[in-house]
């Protein structure tokens, strides 16, 4: 960084320093070359906001970069207002435009999304293209600077400073706890719903930004080019800050300038000559980056890494040894748990009511998935759902979460009735999930997911300022080492076994200081040693933490040895409820299971 | 307005209609089967539409046009199964964002090679359908009719062959359930290349067919995929029959969008308002389904 930063500096002087050796190059023409690297630079980071670190492709940025340069240009020419009142109005009209049509674009999610913001960016440049007497049609529309700003060296280090300023407040919105949401969206928007974050808010939050410096881009462009052409807004010139980000790499901050410094310098040396193979050749790196290096070129250090992983496998194969070791000592602390357990059992009925479902159900056109389902869990209770396969069980789980809204009935939790509220707004009040398949956030780090989950609880994701990374991290590291990942908490979550994965998931519910966890088969999909395993953790962090628990399984092992009240399901409707004596001996649940059996075998 | 300008303009939107629908019907066809947005579907309609033009003005009109629409959807849809092998069978199942740039990256090179092979200067070609029909005093070309024809002939055919054939059944089925289907012994990889390939080949149809009635240059790729997606999201992407309506939708507005002085030159963005109106009111368009 602090390279870049000398390099920028350096560039005048290089300039002419060149020109003195080397009479035919001009240094001005060097100088126009190191300002419009700059203002690409700018340009591609503000995409990048989107592109690295939420995941949003955007076609268009480019329109919010032309609005700018169109603003300062009408402002400064048209109503003869002051340069610089002229260049602040760039950022503040391309923010105004961006959050409006950010309002319509977000209405819709991804590959939507993208098709949206083509037709907004066609919407635009049409406007621009078509309201000739405003903006001047397909001539675009030209200014003079002021004197001072007139020399080419003084607009380099105007345009230096103002993107140097830009790129440190995006730097420290990345950075912050509102910067940890967004990369939390990229990485699993349903997870990051589930932690609490509001996705659409802060995507349109983060469009508004990306276009606010698109807009002071757009305006710094103009400064140099002195003119301002409709074409700028077209859809197809949202390829320059793709590329340029793809080129430097999406995954670091400063990659896209990289990026900007390589796509000028290929732009000067191949496109004056070969102007049709200079756009075969970003294809051609397009496709490459893509295909191979996910996170552009500043990412290929990764690519390396995991080659080198690949390499060394071998060698970690002997790994689990010491770990069943530990197995061992630890299931001597599973026996003790147990014992404890039998003290508490009986508070459990005069436990606090904490989850109440009156009358539930949920149909799909003629379907009843849930069927009038009336349900109470307590404070400290370890609540099972069982039921054969289609008993609805996971649409409960959605209708409880907000993930489905019921047709009927009342969901209340610790007081609050909570029916079919948003997802985000019923994780707040303390409800945390396990999901049925396994969502975490695959490129963090195990301690940052932790983190980023307890930065959504605590109501700090809405700071674009702090450094995420450092806020909540001894917390985090505790909860880390109390699900036995100690040793993993700086590895990307996704390189964990199915096992550790489900602990963290675990872990995530705990650091959402959720009262109730709902776990969706929690041992779906696990060996019986990873089953033993994870059960073992769910029942120590549930009496060591004093949580409620309310799970659905089908392995019924895990069942009775972990639950203290069973509810049985059978075709959208509560069959029976009771401790798991009651269940065990009940000859109602035994038909089902049997009939569900001899369907089987009937299938078969 | 009269009845006959009614007319006349029913006829241009229908006509627009036409062309677009051939192209944004292939669109929808690999969208539907392959999850994928194709950004380099609208390159594949300029190769055909130079390839056309070349061919057939080296022959001679007629002939020549004939010939080189046949060649040009041959080139469009072996284009396409090399893209579809080299590109888009490391994209399936990764998130949109890789698919998008995937393809985008690949009309990036197409565009480049036309304009290396083709130069940057717009074509013509004369219509191998001349003459005209004079009705309600307006005349109509003949080839307009003829590509309103063709169009509904295509769209039948993508039909049945959707709808009534082996091949069809095995697209449908790879849409719900690929791996199913790969387990009842379908060589789901090879289908994929196929119905690609055929979407391809829809691209340069559409190329093909409307060279005659438009100048060919090396922008008409962004200019048609720009339409050929306001269609398919307006009719929903992944429905044949969305895809019809979409472009009487476009083809409509575009044509008496250009008649009323008022709106002539919001036209194109009155495509996009509705485009846009669309998706918040039916987020997965007028005939599409949620993705799974």
């Amino acid at each position: 960084m602090v390279l870049l930063a000398l390099f920028v500096v350096a560039v005048p002087p290089l300039a002419g320093q060149y020109e003195n050796l080397n009479p035919d190059a001009s240094s001005r023409y060097l100088i126009f070359l190191g300002t419009s690297a700059l203002v690409l630079a700018l340009w591609a980071i503000s995409y990048n906001l989107m592109l690295g670190y939420t995941g949003m492709v955007s076609f268009a940025h480019a329109a919010y970069f032309g609005v700018g340069a169109y603003a300062l240009a009408l402002i400064f020419k048209r109503y003869e207002l002051p340069f610089f009142v002229a260049l602040a109005a760039a950022p503040v009209v391309g923010a105004i435009v961006g959050l409006i049509t950010g309002l319509v674009a977000l209405r819709a999610v991804r590959l939507y999304f993208s098709l949206l913001t083509l037709a907004i960016s066609q919407l635009l440049f049409s406007i621009v293209f078509q309201w000739y007497d405003f903006t001047g049609g397909d001539n675009g529309i030209s200014i003079t600077l002021p004197d001072q700003l007139n020399d080419y060296t003084t607009l380099y280090y105007f345009t230096a400073a103002v993107v140097v300023v830009c790129l440190l407040l995006m730097f420290v919105i990345v950075r912050s706890p509102f910067g940890a949401a967004l990369l939390s969206i990229r990485e699993n928007r349903d997870r990051a719903a589930s932690i609490g974050i509001n996705v659409r808010a802060y995507e349109l939050a983060v469009y508004t930004v990306a276009s606010l410096f698109a807009g002071v881009a757009g305006g710094l462009f103009i400064m140099y080019q002195q003119q301002a052409y409709p074409e700028m807004l077209y859809w197809t010139a949202n390829a320059q800050p793709v590329v340029v980000s793809l080129l430097g790499g999406t995954t670091t901050f400063l990659g896209p300038a990289v990026g900007a410094l390589i796509y000028v310098a290929l732009d000067n040396a191949i496109a004056k000559q070969f102007p049709y193979q200079f756009d075969i050749i970003l294809g051609a790196i397009v496709l490459g980056v893509v295909l191979a290096v996910p996170g552009g070129i500043s990412d290929a250090p990764s690519v390396f890494l995991r080659l080198r992983e690949r390499f060394h496998r071998g060698e970690k194969a002997e790994a689990p040894a010491a770990e069943s070791t530990g197995e061992a000592i630890r299931m001597i602390d599973v026996r003790k748990a147990l014992e404890s357990e039998a003290i508490q059992a009986e508070a459990v009925h005069s436990g606090k009511m904490l989850l109440r479902l009156e009358n539930l159900s949920k149909r799909f056109g003629g379907l009843r998935a849930v069927d009038d389902v009336s349900l109470e869990v307590r404070q400290g209770d370890r609540h099972a759902i069982i039921g054969p396969n289609g008993a609805g069980k996971s649409t409960l789980f959605n209708l409880i979460t907000g993930r489905l809204k019921p047709s009927a009935g009342k969901v209340t939790f610790d007081g609050r009735e909570i029916t079919g509220k948003p997802p985000h707004v019923i994780a707040r009040t303390g409800i945390g999930r396990a999901f049925q398949i396994t969502t975490i956030f695959p490129k963090l780090t195990v301690r940052q997911n932790l983190q980023y989950a307890m930065l959504a609880h605590g109501g700090y994701t809405m700071r674009p300022f702090g450094v995420a990374n450092r806020m909540f991290r001894n917390e985090a590291q505790e909860l880390v080492e109390a699900v036995g990942l100690g040793p993993w908490a700086d590895l990307p979550a996704g390189q964990l076994s199915h096992g550790d994965q489900r602990a963290i998931e675990i872990a995530i519910s705990l650091a959402l200081g959720s009262k109730l966890v709902l776990l969706d088969e929690p041992t779906a999909g696990m060996s019986a040693y990873e089953t033993d395993k994870a059960m073992e953790l769910v029942r120590r962090l549930a009496t060591e933490r004093h949580l409620t628990l309310l799970f659905c399984e089908h392995d019924m092992a895990v069942v009775f040895t972990t639950a203290r009240t069973i509810t049985v399901m059978h075709q959208g409707r509560v069959l029976t409820a009771g401790t798991p004596d009651e269940i065990r001996r009940n000859p109602d649940v035994q038909k089902v299971y049997l009939g569900e059996l001899e369907e089987e075998e009937l299938g078969a | 307005m009269t009845p006959g300008q009614v007319l006349l303009f029913t006829v241009g939107g229908l006509s627009n209609a036409a062309y677009l629908f051939i192209v944004a019907a292939g669109l929808s066809l690999v969208f539907g089967a392959l999850r994928v947005i194709n950004m380099a579907h609208g390159s594949l309609y300029m190769v055909a539409a130079f390839v056309t033009v070349v061919i057939a003005n080296q022959l001679g009109a007629g002939l020549g046009f004939w010939g080189g629409l046949l060649v040009a959807v041959a080139v469009a849809g072996a284009i396409g199964g090399v893209v579809e092998v080299l590109v888009l069978r490391r994209v399936y199942g990764r998130e949109h964002l890789v698919q998008l740039l995937g393809t985008y990256a690949v009309s990036l090179v197409v565009a480049g090679g036309v304009r290396i092979v083709f130069g940057p200067n717009y074509r013509t070609v004369a219509s191998p359908i001349p003459g005209h029909l004079d009705l309600a005093g307006y005349s109509y070309a003949s080839y307009s009719l003829f590509m309103i024809a063709g169009a509904i002939v295509i769209g039948a055919g993508v039909w049945t062959m959707l709808y009534r054939t082996n091949l069809g059944r095995n697209i449908r089925a790879a849409v719900s359930d690929p791996d199913l289907l790969n387990a009842t012994g379908v060589n789901v990889t090879r289908l994929y290349t196929t119905v690609f390939v055929i979407g391809a080949g829809l691209a340069g149809l559409g190329g093909s067919i409307v060279a005659p009635s438009q100048a060919v240059g090396s922008s008409i790729d962004t200019d048609v995929l720009v339409l050929a997606f306001a269609i398919s999201v307006i009719g929903g992407l992944g429905s044949i029959v969305g895809s019809a309506v979409g472009a009487l939708i476009v083809g409509m507005v575009i044509s008496f969008g250009l008649v009323i002085p008022q709106t002539n030159p919001f036209a194109l963005a009155f495509v996009f308002i509705i485009m846009t109106a669309v998706l918040i009111v039916r987020p997965h368009g007028l005939f599409g389904r949620p993705e799974s």
